[in-house]
């Protein structure tokens, strides 16, 4: 007994070990893509509504076509799945007419309802897209992404009925349109009731989840899953299946740059209704329209896109197959880039980094450029001595910023003096003074903390990470030695650093924001009172009032002085200290072609192809010695 | 042996209800939430969000709700991989980490007995002293510094694998000895020792006096009982190093459970890093009761009470 059991056990063994190794190498002899690059991390989704961040919009880009598309080295909005569009003289009405060859990779036809469908599921409160606020430009659309509490009574609405529960979680209840009569329990969204009016009746509605919907419903009124504004009051219309008409709340300068943005994406209505969420977005099942499909995808590997045969331009995408690796450690894709296993990664370790740019001769395939984002430091102004003006003043005069620029980062970032990075057209931003102890030392002085003295005790927080950790330390130091002051420094995991900053349990702490768009709003507008991300307690009228202003000019000139005015408010009260403007970080293989610095650190993969007997600098090193 | 199973079974029950009592709360004890990004989100989409996932519920529903979920054994959906539940990325990750697992502990198993009986055999000498330094090294060595110098030496200097990766042959062999050698070293030491432990016995002494020669007597007749000690450490060591893996995987881009681990508890995915608390529980739990059965196969002196 005991004589088998123990060869029966090495046996096992033994087994086990060939099996592992077998089954582990099953998966070589996968053919090597033309092109590969690191994607920082494992994507969300390929649900082009739900998903935000860089890594994901990487593939979104790939994978969906919108009515525009950005030009790879401009970014100026070229034409996509529409191939001319009119502007109204009010800068309010957009009518895209669409291209007749644009396709589906099932080989149906991409028309003005795919997007309309698409918009309305980015909007609709059960999608819970994040990326909604961007579509919010649209007329009436903030409203209908807030269901019931964007409605009151006199608004058309539509009533969603619930379904049962093994309908595919995709489809939409059946749809009643009426008019709002009254709401009851109007502060409490869960136990809020619509009373509607639907071809001259009444009826009481109470929506629920459609699990709750199987018992009967209170006397006297209806289940209903939700009661939303109208859809057909939102501006989004489609004139025939070839036309698309969008009208927007104000003139938005950047509304065609936004209409090539991934969340702008048409979705195909029948994939999603027979599978499903979140089973539509499978490999085999995903119906898409972009530059390329997806082959496979292997959770935190790789996800495998393969030229689109039927997307209309596929004669100038010239890859076939490209591999996204789903690498989180920087130092791994450094390896694998340096091996030559992958052609491009997006960000480089800082310490390799400042290494790899004293090389000399320089290198082919690094160049750091600027993009539109801006690091700062945020002060708490809800707790002293931070709430005084002077105090404010005095931090920021005392930083040497460029010292910061030189001796720790040393990619190139410029110092900031103001929150709107240079670069976007026309702009040129208020900025606040440069360095000055002097003048710090007497502010904080007046202040009552003569030489520092009495100042409270207080700390910066930064998310834990080396290159925040260096810079705070060095801070530190600077507002130690010109202002006699001490501070010490906290740091927290990300996800803790951002809820200690939503509850504003913080005195400093670094934020950074890179923009959503080219354009001085998508930085400027985080300042105004109560905005989601002014988490310094800060408040200005005049500010809120300019911004308002802002976003109802149409004349771009007027519309930047407005901007000037405001950045100069925020530079005055310095509720945030600017400290630099980053640089991208992109590691570019010199075979790779077609690939652009540009001011938003996008790079389309279609545009993107490689020629390994090219000699000399590729696209990507213009600009650097 | 058959109510040592159940009272196992019943054992094995009430800790996985601790564990996921424990992990539950304190998952939704530690700041920040599975929604929280760089960009905070509007009051009226968050609210959705967390409506979607009955995060908007008390506290005690949603534990009694997720707990229901577990006792179906669904899983539920990863909140960061929307598009997956937590069923699938398991099935996905699981046989990656266990591929990779088997192939540290061949590492470990054959480099560390050779190493512990060659020490045993030439004990005092200098291989002894050799191999039981590296062995104390490969012990002291925490796992990313081992990856790190094997990155140098076999992919930069003498180019022989690749950096990262996985699916083919070369790609294991870095990463399942890098995983490997604090077992190896382990492994070494404790053969080591039952090794002259053993060869100090009389059924040894009878062995040789009758002329079996060196390699018959080290080979056949010690080693069977040198054995015993390596294979009850095969037990936690099948669990550390399947739990273990975090850094390996991580250095190496391996998609298996330990990289799924570490970005779930990070991003606050409750579901994916409930699932994987709850696998590696069941997963340690059975190593161990394997163990126990084994030791009762293979040393008819232990009785299971």
């Amino acid at each position: 007994m005991a004589f088998n059991a123990r060869n029966a056990f090495a046996f096992t063994a033994v087994a086990s070990l060939l099996a592992a190794i077998v089954w582990a190498t099953m998966g070589s002899g996968l053919p090597p893509a033309d092109f590969t690059f690191g994607n920082l991390s494992e994507v969300k989704s390929f649900d082009p509504a739900i998903i935000s961040g860089q890594p994901e919009g990487n593939i979104a880009r790939c994978l969906f076509e919108q009515l525009t598309q950005r030009h790879p080295e401009t970014l100026e909005p070229m034409p996509g799945v529409a191939e001319s569009w009119e502007v109204s003289e009010d800068q309010l009405t957009y009518t895209f007419h669409l291209r007749k060859d644009a396709l589906w990779s099932d080989c149906s036809p991409v028309t003005a309802d795919d997007f309309h469908y698409g918009w309305r599921r980015l909007l609709g409160p059960r999608t819970a897209a994040e990326y909604a606020v961007l579509a919010w430009y649209i007329k009436n659309a903030r409203r209908y992404s807030r269901g019931g509490s964007g409605i009151s009574p006199g608004d058309p609405v539509e009533v969603e009925l619930n379904l049962p529960l093994d309908a595919i979680n995709s489809l939409r209840g059946e749809l009643l349109h009426g008019k709002l009569v009254s709401l009851d329990n109007d502060l409490d969204p869960d136990r809020r009731t619509f009373l509607v009016e639907i071809d001259g009746q009444q009826h009481r509605f109470d929506p629920v989840d459609d699990q709750d919907a199987v018992g009967p419903p209170p006397a006297g009124a209806r289940w209903c899953r939700q009661v939303l504004l109208d859809f057909r009051e939102v501006g989004v219309q489609v004139l025939d299946s070839q036309t698309l008409r969008v009208t927007l709340e104000n003139p938005t300068p950047y509304f065609l740059q936004l209409a090539g943005y991934y969340p702008f994406s048409p979705v195909n209505r029948r994939c999603v209704e027979t599978h499903g969420n979140p089973q539509w977005t499978k490999p085999e099942n995903i119906v898409s329209n972009g530059p390329f499909n997806v082959q496979f995808r292997r959770i935190r590997d790789r996800i495998r896109m393969v030229k689109s045969e039927t997307y209309w331009n596929r004669d100038s995408v010239r890859l076939n197959v490209v591999d996204a690796l789903a690498v989180e450690s920087n130092s791994t894709a450094l390896n694998l880039f340096m091996t030559g296993k992958v052609d491009w990664i997006q960000t480089v370790p800082p310490a390799a980094l400042r290494i790899m740019l004293k090389q000399d001769p320089p290198r082919d395939d690094l160049n750091p450029a600027p993009y539109i984002s801006s690091y700062y430091y945020m002060l708490n102004t809800t707790r002293k001595p931070l709430d005084d003006i002077r105090v404010r003043k005095a931090l920021s005069l005392a930083l040497d910023r460029e010292e910061i620029c030189t001796k720790i980062l040393a990619a190139g970032e410029i110092p900031a003096y103001g929150l709107v990075p240079p670069g976007l057209e026309g702009y040129s931003g208020a900025t606040c003074a440069a360095e000055d102890p002097e003048e710090a030392r007497r502010l904080l002085a007046e202040a009552g903390y003569p030489e520092g003295k009495g100042f409270p005790r207080m700390d910066i927080l930064y998310n834990t990470d080396e290159a925040h950790q260096t810079i705070a330390e060095l801070i530190r130091k600077q507002w130690q030695r010109e202002l006699g002051i001490q501070i010490k420094t906290r740091n927290e995991e990300w996800a803790s650093y951002l809820s200690s900053h939503r509850q504003m349990k913080y005195d400093v702490s670094r934020r950074a924001w890179v923009g959503d768009y080219a354009d001085p709003s998508t930085f400027l507008d985080m300042m105004v009172t109560g905005g989601e991300q002014n988490n310094t307690g800060w408040s200005n009228a005049e500010y809120d009032a300019l911004i308002e202003q802002a976003a109802r000019e149409s004349n771009p000139e007027k519309r930047r002085q407005i901007f000037r005015q405001s950045e100069r408010i925020l530079m005055d009260e310095l509720p945030i200290v600017p400290i630099y403007f980053y640089v991208s970080k992109n590691m570019v293989k010199p075979y790779v072609r077609g690939f652009y610095n540009n001011i938003e650190n996008l790079h389309p993969v279609w545009a993107m192809w490689i020629d390994r007997d090219h000699k000399g600098p590729n696209e990507f090193m213009k600009g650097r010695p | 042996m058959i109510a040592f199973c159940l009272r196992r079974a019943l054992w094995m029950v009430l800790t996985l209800w601790i564990v996921f009592t424990a992990t539950f709360f304190l998952m939704r004890a530690v700041p920040g939430g599975p929604f929280d990004g760089e960009r905070a989100l509007e009051p009226e989409i968050e609210m959705n969000m967390l409506r979607r996932y009955n995060l908007d519920k008390p506290l005690h529903v949603q534990y009694g709700l997720e707990l229901w979920n577990y006792c179906r054994g669904d899983f539920g959906h990863s909140f960061k991989l929307g598009d997956y539940t937590v069923n699938q990325v398991i099935a996905e990750g699981l046989p990656i980490s266990i591929a990779l697992g088997l192939l540290a502990l061949g590492f470990a198993v054959s480099l560390g007995l050779l190493a512990g009986i060659t020490s045993a055999v030439c004990r005092g000498g200098w291989a002894d002293v050799a191999l039981m330094l590296v062995a104390t090294i490969g012990i002291a060595l925490p796992s990313f510094v081992v990856a790190g110098i094997c990155i140098i030496f076999f992919v930069f200097l003498i180019p022989l694998f690749p950096a990262a990766g996985w699916g083919e042959l070369n790609q294991l062999v870095l990463p399942a000895l890098c995983l490997g050698a604090p077992y190896a070293a382990y492994i070494a030491r404790i053969s080591r020792t039952s090794m002259l432990d053993v060869l100090s016995q009389d059924h040894i002494r009878t062995a040789r006096a009758k002329g079996v020669g060196p390699v018959r007597v080290v080979m056949v007749h010690a080693l069977r009982g040198a054995l015993l000690p390596v294979v009850s450490f095969l037990g936690p060591a099948i669990a550390g190093i399947l739990t273990g893996s975090l850094v390996v995987e991580q250095v190496f881009a391996i998609p298996g459970l330990g990289s799924h681990f570490v970005y779930a508890a990070l991003q606050r995915d409750y579901t994916l890093a409930m699932g994987l608390v709850m696998l590696y529980t069941v997963l340690l739990y059975s190593m161990n009761w394997i163990v126990d059965l084994s030791y009762a196969v293979l040393d008819p002196r232990v009785q299971l009470e």
